[in-house]
């Protein structure tokens, strides 16, 4: 039972994608598999969050071989908490492309690919291997390029090359990096290099070295500070159904990455990586926002505003205290959902009246208030006013900052939010407030049938909104379950002896 | 690319190639061989067939099955009818083929059913180990030994996989590139 419930996240979408395979044919057949398979996934890992909550860390070793020698899988907290924030996107991207994406792309295998994404998610936050990981990272790297591939459109084209060659060379550094350490250490195990690095006999120049090619490698994959220029090129350029989910989580992942490396592996020279992270933090949080305000396009401002967010993600790891690793836990978590929501929002304001463009939208207000009431939530949550969510993970860094002192850092955050609010209320105005400017009528008619479609798309938006209420009005058991998932990250004891049964 | 020789040829090689990547199919577990460089000397096979006479050729020859069969009776349990189809295609089927009342169906074998199914045998290979209590993965052995294969186990099951996804691969880049 321990071994089948840290494998269903992985098994489910596995399963999923080969059933969708044999019925290649029949788009309805592909939905119904889908569906079934996006809510076994979900009750799978709220089950695997009960058990770990309960028993502590769960490992298995997939095919019987011990520990340091062959593939281990672990799941902890931290990584169950991401892969049910990765199944509820997946719900909810899910359920908006059955209406919301074009039937061409639905029959070339979106739904197949989709889940074998999600299976990349899935196998990404629980492996304990670090070869494992870069293979999943590929499954990552290329079922994205496949899905902004699809269809295969001018500017879609244009974004999936820039995509592709820039993740390709952040695939390079990565395996650079496994290289170097599997060199000096010996090993690939995640929980047996925790051990190695902290003997005395491991090189420091070279565990430094290494670590630093997997800055640049997950660098590139989370979008920091240097190296984000390829994600506000490619990811506005699929349609929604599409660019919501990979805009929601893929750069969340190889956050979840870092963070993990970062706690886990490379901790012995701390004097070299907080200020570095620091400096990135910082200068990611205010060239996103900054990239953001000059922008008026739905899908391009979001775009810059998950590499702001980005540059949070990576403060808690900076500070790397428990509360800011915590806070970086709940940032991460509510900033998937976010994100998600928000370009979802923008997907259904498109459908409605065919554009991006801030300056041919307005007055959505009047026309659809329920939609107007769900952005101004998931805008509001981004920003970080406080009852809603964004609010809490803000105030878990800023508290954490503080009490180390570093207030620089936490005085750029706070300033980021107020740009934040900014960029957010930029869009307010544009889309949903200001008076709708004169075009022409016959692109705005719509028939019975895409009104019902579009009340449907609505469907997935109000799902979102009730999760990201949750967290952000029931803070309490979220956050707690983030300071325990610090906890366990920061005492590398846990895993290293749930992996090596020590 | 139509030379008399290579047509010629490729009838012997064909056979030839497919028994040979079986061997190294079941080969695979103690010395060189394995399911991936199986299933890739076995695409040889419909690669050259392709090369030399189409890809609609090798579909006709390779990936067309031929099924019989007769509407359902009104008073005929469905589970019956099932039954009675599964045993006409299998059972002395020339003699089926001439029976009157019998329809001809063809179905055609697509390159991602195979891909589909060798993708099933890989994971299921795995997953029969899980649900013993198991680690993922885990292999189970028989006792005996057969002469030129070896010992067959789980995880041939997932070679047989890895193989049949190899074709099914192979043969779709095959048809999509010598289609354009």
């Amino acid at each position: 039972m321990n071994h089948l419930l840290i494998m269903l996240p992985i098994l489910i979408p596995l399963y999923g994608a080969i059933l969708s395979l044999f019925f290649w044919r029949s788009v309805r057949a592909q939905q119904v598999i889908g569906i079934l398979a996006q809510v076994c996934l979900l009750i799978a890992s709220f089950m695997l969050l009960f058990d770990i909550n309960e028993n502590g860390i769960r490992t298995t070793q997939v095919g019987s071989w011990p520990a340091p020698f062959g593939i281990t899988l672990v799941a902890d907290l931290f990584s169950a908490m991401i892969v049910i924030t990765g199944s509820i996107t997946g719900m909810a991207v899910y359920l908006f492309s059955i209406k919301g994406l074009d039937k061409a792309r639905q029959t070339f295998g979106y739904y197949p690919v989709l889940l074998v994404l999600q299976l990349g998610v899935s196998g990404a936050c629980l492996t304990g291997d670090l070869f494992n990981l870069f293979v999943w990272f590929e499954v990552l790297l290329i079922c994205c390029f496949v899905l902004i591939a699809l269809g295969g459109t001018k500017p879609q084209l244009e974004g999936a090359i820039k995509y592709v060659t820039i993740n390709f060379l952040a695939t390079n550094f990565l395996l650079v990096g496994i290289g170097v350490v599997y060199g000096t250490l010996g090993s690939l195990n995640l929980a047996e290099l925790a051990v190695l690095v902290r003997t005395p006999a491991a090189h420091p120049a070279l565990i430094n070295m290494a670590g630093m090619f997997f800055l640049i490698a997950f660098g590139i994959k989370a979008a920091i500070f240097p190296l984000f220029f390829w994600l506000p090129a490619s990811y506005h350029t699929p349609p929604i159904a599409i660019s919501a989910f990979i805009a929601g989580i893929i750069t969340k992942v190889g956050m979840y990455a870092l963070i993990r490396l970062f706690t886990l592996v490379f901790v012995t020279d701390q004097d070299l990586t907080i200020p570095l992270f620091t400096v990135l933090a910082g200068f990611t949080m205010v060239i996103g926002v900054l990239g953001a305000a000059s922008q008026n396009d739905f899908r391009k401002i979001l775009s810059f505003h998950i590499v702001s967010q980005i540059g949070y993600m990576l403060m808690g790891l900076a500070l790397f205290t428990p509360l800011a690793i915590a806070g970086s836990i709940y940032f991460i978590i509510h900033n998937i959902m976010v994100k998600t929501n928000l370009f979802l929002i923008s997907g259904v304001v498109a459908h409605r009246h065919g554009t991006f463009a801030l300056k041919k939208l307005g007055g959505l207000y009047l026309q659809q208030p329920l939609l107007s009431v769900l952005f101004f939530i998931s805008a509001f949550s981004l920003a970080g006013i406080p009852p809603f969510s964004g609010f809490w993970g803000k105030f878990m860094l800023a508290k954490a900052g503080f009490e180390i002192d570093s207030f620089v850092i936490v005085l750029v955050s706070l300033a980021v939010s107020l740009m934040t609010i900014f960029s957010m209320t930029k869009i307010w105005n544009e889309v949903f407030w200001k008076k709708k400017p004169v075009v022409d009528p016959l692109l705005e008619v719509m028939t019975e049938q895409e009104q019902r479609h579009n009340r449907l798309l609505h469907l997935p938006v109000v799902i979102m909104t009730v999760f990201i209420l949750f967290i952000g009005l029931y803070a309490e058991p979220v956050v707690a379950m983030a300071q325990l998932a610090a906890e366990q990250l920061l005492n590398s004891e846990l895993y290293i002896n749930a992996v090596l049964k020590r | 690319m139509k030379t008399i020789v290579l047509a010629t040829a490729i009838r012997i090689l064909i056979p030839l190639f497919i028994i040979f990547s079986v061997y190294t199919l079941f080969r695979g577990h103690n010395h060189p061989g394995g399911g991936f460089i199986g299933g890739l000397i076995g695409s040889i096979a419909f690669v050259f067939h392709t090369m030399t006479h189409g890809p609609q050729h090798t579909v006709d020859t390779f990936l067309k099955l031929n099924l019989y069969g007769y509407p359902r009776q009104p008073n005929q349990s469905r589970s019956l009818y099932l039954m009675r189809m599964m045993r006409v295609n299998v059972w002395r089927r020339r003699k089926m083929a001439r029976h009157p009342d019998m329809k001809h169906h063809m179905v055609r074998i697509e390159s991602v059913y195979i891909i589909a199914t060798g993708l099933f045998l890989a994971v299921t290979s795995g997953v029969l180990g899980l649900l013993s209590g198991q680690p993922f993965m885990h292999a189970y052995w028989t006792d005996f030994y057969i002469p030129v294969l070896g010992k067959p186990g789980t995880p041939i099951l997932f070679d047989l996989g890895v193989y049949l996804l190899v074709i099914g691969v192979v043969l779709k880049i095959t048809f999509v590139m010598s289609e354009e």
